[in-house]
């Protein structure tokens, strides 16, 4: 019988063997790092330490120790925490230790989910009971029942909730909260890489009012923040609170060596340049991990392909009796489930685990052998985070990226010095938002009034408050602004949109069990909610029946198709006003606000994976109009160029910066739009306009000002690289074959290189 | 969109600075309102006191006034009922510092929903004497509440749902106005809607006060505003200066709180006066709620009425009840005889619980296992039938009878 192979044994034999070699495009090692340590802090108290110790820890990582000085000394830090560092010990150890001393001392723990606030807190009380010390720690958020919830308010030492809760539930009731606020000291920030965009804007204006809170209340709480890993921690933990942070960047958790592998599905139609299906690549490497024992988790991109994938893998199980070897995970399992896969990862009968992007945030399933990523999960902090969940404290990692044929995915393949670089995404927040700021405000003058020389946070708001009173919500006596509304404004903003009126979007699967997905801003659901469009959420796919669009309301059904939905938006950009602006030789860039007259008009059907067109349909939705901002780049039409010409470069080009942009900000792909004008109505130029999807903006385009230059030769190496012949959906989108359209985007481009 | 075109417009007006330390600075006096005397005017009165100024409004009632079927000197007899009786209820009272209260407020709930009017009624004086407080604007809200006297201890307030509206909500505002105002003491707390739901249980649908004034006490209201609009008055009375509807909210507030004393005075006599009563269901009601609240006796003196002057079908579920009194005090031959009387008329729900009992008795005490046997079948038959059942409380049921129904069986054998 044949033993199985080590990780080191298996890639020696991949380095030798000639198909592998072709389809591994690039091989790195991260070498093995020792630990770095720190005694215990001298003041640490005793029933912390016994905790500690029957948890065989002797001495912290080096990381903890410095958060814990910098915690006590009440300074307000950011701790870049890898997977299985230790991250809470961070803010755990200084929340005890303050409560020990002094019994009324408090702490608030914002979670970006309920879930994970709810898993935190079984570790917490667990913490708390090997230190046998009476130390009240609660979760507080929908599902807190009403008999305990006086006795949170009152006595809980650790509050442990999330963003949504707090601006709803938690502010808006301030004064049944005095104990909590008056001995606020401090406030952790878990995760705060996920707090980007509109939701990171939002919550910045919640924890600005928190502030204010504890202000009133005659406290003033430390911050302390972790995050994966992402380029601008600190400048975003700053923006978020308002604060100054130290950033403790250097982590003492110990790594065994890590082994990256780049690998692309072999081409299979050379022309339109389509790669075997990255999900049979995942199999085939999956089962041969499997098959010599190294304990794996694959990621896929949804709940479905979660589902293919494992259903492939138990073929290898099939014959052994009830056999657990092999189980999927995803999102909305019960905690009793996940505690038995977690188990099983650890006393090693499960050996390959299959999971969704569930995984990314903070759940604790243990370190495994190898992880196998389907594709690129959108952004480098996921990355990281995915392969992280590779790679036993000492041992050796095996990670391997698998391409899909997107653009991203196969620039990423091709440049693996973007991922493996030190050049992760910025997350960016824009509280600057005015319509973000304006319904904050609200809520603050809700909460309490504000006088005639207050600012809020860093705003200056006197103006502002003045247009409430106009609005009749306020009114003003001689020294204060008063809420005068019957309206509890909390309950109209969401978090986690930028809209003023969103679409509800209901799930109607089972009839007699109708419930709430979600909610989506209106000029987003104008192409992604329309009736027939598929509609992904958490990886599950749904198709919309019916879009209300004067109750704003969309019914959807799940379903089970091969395909998603693109709709085209007709848009009319007209710029209200020129902030900024650059000049180059052939091109200026701008930055401005840009008013938008939108309508979507027809949809399109395209298969997974071959993005065939498979079918299409019209879209009957009056148009909107959005106020955002913009930058836009604007050029001297090259010589001998014809119109058609222009106009088809223009949109080839138009498509793959679109498909650029989440690359170097970090964001999703459907918060930013780009349209390309070949005499644009404001200049009469050649532009290119990239507009945030939200009102307002949200500082995106903002940030794409800053790097026209260098997006513009990254879009013009990828397409230049990309293998294919006439256009691929990966480079310039789908073309018709032969009209060479790829050359002319590739000529375009190269003009406008930005020197 | 214009919502937005507008605020974009004022993007400019924004404008940052480094957040600066606010400190609290000691009280100042906040100026009169502009419409001072225009609510002058208008018939109602001003205090000023060390905070600012309150606008009041007192009216006097005769002991012998009738609101709706009730005499407000009836109010004392009610008292003496209760003086009479030893145990506590959440109803009872001594009589002494009792206050009626009600409030109207700007909104529902949170810390931006303002009291803006306080109505108290009080004996005082050989007559009633309602008290009216009227916030001036939200700037004299410290000098609104201290006004009220609610602070002072030893008081016993009767409100109506004023467990989970009013009084948290007077707290809030208290705390948010604590620096200055003496500490507000938990006073005792009867509140009526609590009561009203275990009396009229299955005979009123709607518990607003309104419809129990029309159902119950005699009372139709004429020219009232409805309650829910009575923020939009007030809020519109502080913007325009003009107070003309909000008298009618005074007077809306003077109405609940003369039926807060007339529904005290009309729950008060059907729970401890013995001729007093309506139907069997609301004595049923009534004795019930005595036993859960462990006044055995005064709970039996109920259903021991209902039984001699009602019909068994009327009677059954007090039969029901008085069951689990001997039951309770271990008198199994007489809980057997009241079940069995209980059980023809019995609603489904209750007849399960009264096969059980009857089941237990036959089983464990007579030993007449057959019958034990044919009460357990018939629960069984039942409960597949029973809509208002989940799914796992009829599996808990079942499984139940079928353990017992088995042991029987073996017994018999």
């Amino acid at each position: 019988m044949r033993t199985n192979l080590s990780i080191a044994e298996l890639l020696n034999e991949w380095k030798s063997d000639a198909v592998m070699k072709e389809r591994i495009v690039h091989w790195h090692t991260v070498p093995e790092k020792p630990a770095s340590l720190a005694d215990f802090p001298a003041d640490l108290h005793e029933s912390i330490i016994v905790a500690l110790k029957k948890r065989g820890i002797t001495k912290l990582y080096s990381h903890q120790r410095e958060a814990y000085e910098l915690a006590r000394a009440n300074q307000s830090f950011t701790a870049i925490t890898p997977t299985a560092s230790g991250k809470s010990y961070c803010y755990h150890l200084p929340v005890l230790q303050s409560i020990l001393e002094n019994p009324a001392s408090r702490a608030l723990y914002l979670f970006p989910t309920k879930a994970l606030a709810q898993d935190q807190k079984s570790d917490l009380h667990e913490l708390i009971e090997q230190m046998d010390q009476s130390i009240l720690s609660y979760t507080f958020d929908g599902d807190t029942a009403p008999a305990i919830r006086t006795k949170v308010r009152k006595a809980g030492h650790i509050v442990l909730t999330n963003p949504d809760m707090l601006h709803s539930g938690i502010l808006p009731h301030h004064t049944k909260w005095v104990s909590l606020f008056e001995n606020l000291k401090y406030i952790v920030i878990d995760e705060l890489h996920t707090y980007k965009g509109v939701f990171g804007s939002h919550v910045a204006h919640v924890i600005r009012r928190l502030k204010r809170i504890c202000t009133y209340y005659g406290s003033n709480p430390i911050f302390i923040c972790t995050s994966a890993t992402i380029s601008n921690p600190k400048e975003l933990a700053e923006s978020l609170t308002n604060e100054t942070h130290q950033l403790i960047s250097k982590n003492g958790a110990p790594a065994g060596i890590k082994n990256f592998i780049f690998y692309n599905p072999p081409i299979v139609h050379p022309t339109f340049g389509i790669r075997r299906s990255a999900i049979l690549e995942v199999r085939d490497l999956a089962k041969r991990l499997y098959k010599e024992n190294i304990q794996t988790i694959v990621f896929a991109k949804s709940r479905v392909r979660v589902e293919m994938l494992v259903t492939y893998l138990k073929e290898l199980s099939k014959k052994k009796i009830q056999d657990e070897s092999i189980r999927g995970y995803r999102g909305g399992y019960l905690p009793s489930e996940r505690r038995e896969i977690e188990k099983g990862l650890r006393n090693g009968t499960i050996q390959t685990v299959v999971s969704t992007n569930a995984l990314e945030l903070g759940v604790d399933i243990g370190q495994l052998q190898a992880c196998i990523m389907t594709g690129y999960p959108g952004n480098i902090a996921s990355a990281w985070q995915q392969a992280g969940r590779a790679g036993r404290r000492q041992d050796e990692a095996l990670i391997i990226y698998v391409a899909q044929s997107t653009a991203l995915d196969q620039y990423i393949v091709n440049n693996p010095g973007y991922l493996l670089g030190q050049s992760p995404e910025e997350a960016r927040i824009h509280p600057e938002n005015l319509i973000i700021l304006m319904d904050h405000l609200k809520c603050a003058s809700f909460e309490l009034p504000f006088s005639m020389t207050d600012q809020y946070g860093e705003f200056e708001i006197q103006e502002l408050l003045a247009y409430l009173e106009d609005e009749g919500i306020l009114v003003r006596t001689s020294d204060k602004w008063h809420w005068m509304s019957d309206r509890f404004p909390a309950h109209e903003i969401s978090l986690r949109s930028a809209s003023q009126e969103n679409v509800v979007i209901i799930d109607q699967t089972v009839p007699a069990a109708t419930k709430v997905l979600g909610e989506m801003d209106r000029y987003s659901s104008m192409t992604l909610l329309h009736e027939e469009a598929i509609y992904l959420h958490q990886g599950i796919q749904y198709q919309v029946e019916k879009l209300d669009w004067e109750e704003k309301k969309a019914f959807v059904r799940e379903v089970d198709v091969d395909y998603f939905t693109d709709a085209n938006l007709a848009v009319e950009l007209k710029v209200m006003s020129e902030d900024k602006v650059i000049e180059f030789e052939q091109a200026s860039i701008y930055y401005g606000d840009v008013s938008i007259l939108a309508m979507a008009t027809i949809f399109k059907k395209i298969r997974f994976d071959s993005h065939d067109n498979i079918g299409s349909g019209p879209i009957q939705l009056p148009p909107e109009e959005l106020h955002t901002s913009s930058s836009w780049i604007s050029f001297n039409r090259p010589k001998t160029w014809t119109d058609s010409m222009l106009s088809d470069a223009m949109t080839g080009t138009a498509t793959s910066i679109g498909l650029f942009v989440p690359l170097f900000v970090q964001c999703d792909r459907r918060d930013i739009h780009v349209v390309a004008q070949v005499k644009s109505t404001h200049s009469e130029l050649p532009t290119f306009y990239v507009y945030d999807s939200y009102p307002g903006g949200i500082g995106i385009s903002e940030r794409v000002y800053e790097v026209w230059p260098t997006l513009l030769e990254h879009v013009h190496q990828h397409v230049k690289n990309c293998p294919c012949d006439q256009g691929c959906p990966a480079c310039i989108g789908a073309q018709e074959a032969s009209i060479g359209m790829k050359d002319d985007v590739l000529n375009l481009l190269a003009y406008l290189q930005l020197r | 969109m214009s919502f937005e075109k507008n605020l974009l417009q004022m993007k400019k007006l924004i404008k940052k600075k480094p957040a600066k330390e606010t400190s609290l600075a000691s009280f100042v006096m906040p100026n009169p309102p502009a419409y001072l005397e225009k609510w002058k005017d208008a018939g109602l009165e001003v205090i000023e006191n060390q905070f600012g100024l309150v606008f009041v409004k007192k009216t006097v009632y005769s002991p012998q006034f009738f609101h709706g079927s009730f005499k407000l000197s009836h109010v004392f007899h009610a008292f003496k009922l209760w003086n009479q009786i030893e145990e506590q209820h959440p109803i009872s009272t001594n009589g002494q510092n009792v206050v009626f209260f009600d409030t109207e407020t700007t909104g529902l709930k949170g810390t931006g929903t303002y009291i803006f009017l306080s109505g108290q009624l009080v004996f005082k004086n050989n007559q009633f004497e309602l008290t009216q407080h009227l916030m001036a604007d939200p700037s004299h809200e410290t000098a609104f509440l201290y006004e009220t006297g609610l602070w002072k201890p030893n008081q016993t307030v009767i409100t109506y749902n004023g467990k989970s509206f009013d009084w948290p909500q007077l707290e809030t505002r208290w705390t948010l106005n604590r620096t200055y105002l003496p500490k507000l003491s938990l006073p005792h707390h009867i509140d009526l809607l609590h009561g009203s739901r275990r009396v009229w249980k299955g005979d009123l649908t709607q518990f607003k006060l309104t419809s129990i004034e029309v159902e119950k006490l005699g009372f139709k209201r004429v020219g009232d505003i409805p309650g829910h609009l009575a923020p939009i008055i007030y809020l519109d009375a502080v913007k325009n200066g003009d107070p003309h509807a909000l008298l009618k909210v005074l007077h809306h507030n003077e109405w609940d709180i003369l039926s807060l004393l007339t529904l005290f005075i009309h729950s008060s006599k059907l729970l401890l006066e013995e001729s007093y009563t309506e139907t069997a269901l609301t004595s049923t009601n009534i004795g019930k709620w005595f036993a859960d609240l462990k006044m055995y006796e005064k709970s039996q003196d109920q259903f021991d009425q209902i039984t001699s002057t009602y019909e068994k079908e009327e009677a059954s579920m007090a039969f029901y009840y008085i069951g689990f009194n001997y039951k309770r005090f271990n008198r199994k031959e007489d809980a057997y005889l009241s079940f069995s009387n209980a059980l023809l008329h019995l609603p489904l729900l209750f007849k399960i619980n009264a096969y059980e009992e009857l089941a237990k008795i036959d089983e464990h005490l007579f030993k007449r296992f057959g019958q034990a046997i044919i009460y357990s079948k018939e629960a069984l038959q039942l409960i597949d039938g029973l809509p208002e059942l989940t799914e796992t409380k009829k599996i808990k049921l079942r499984n139940a009878f079928e353990k017992r129904l088995n042991r029987l069986l073996k017994k018999i054998k």
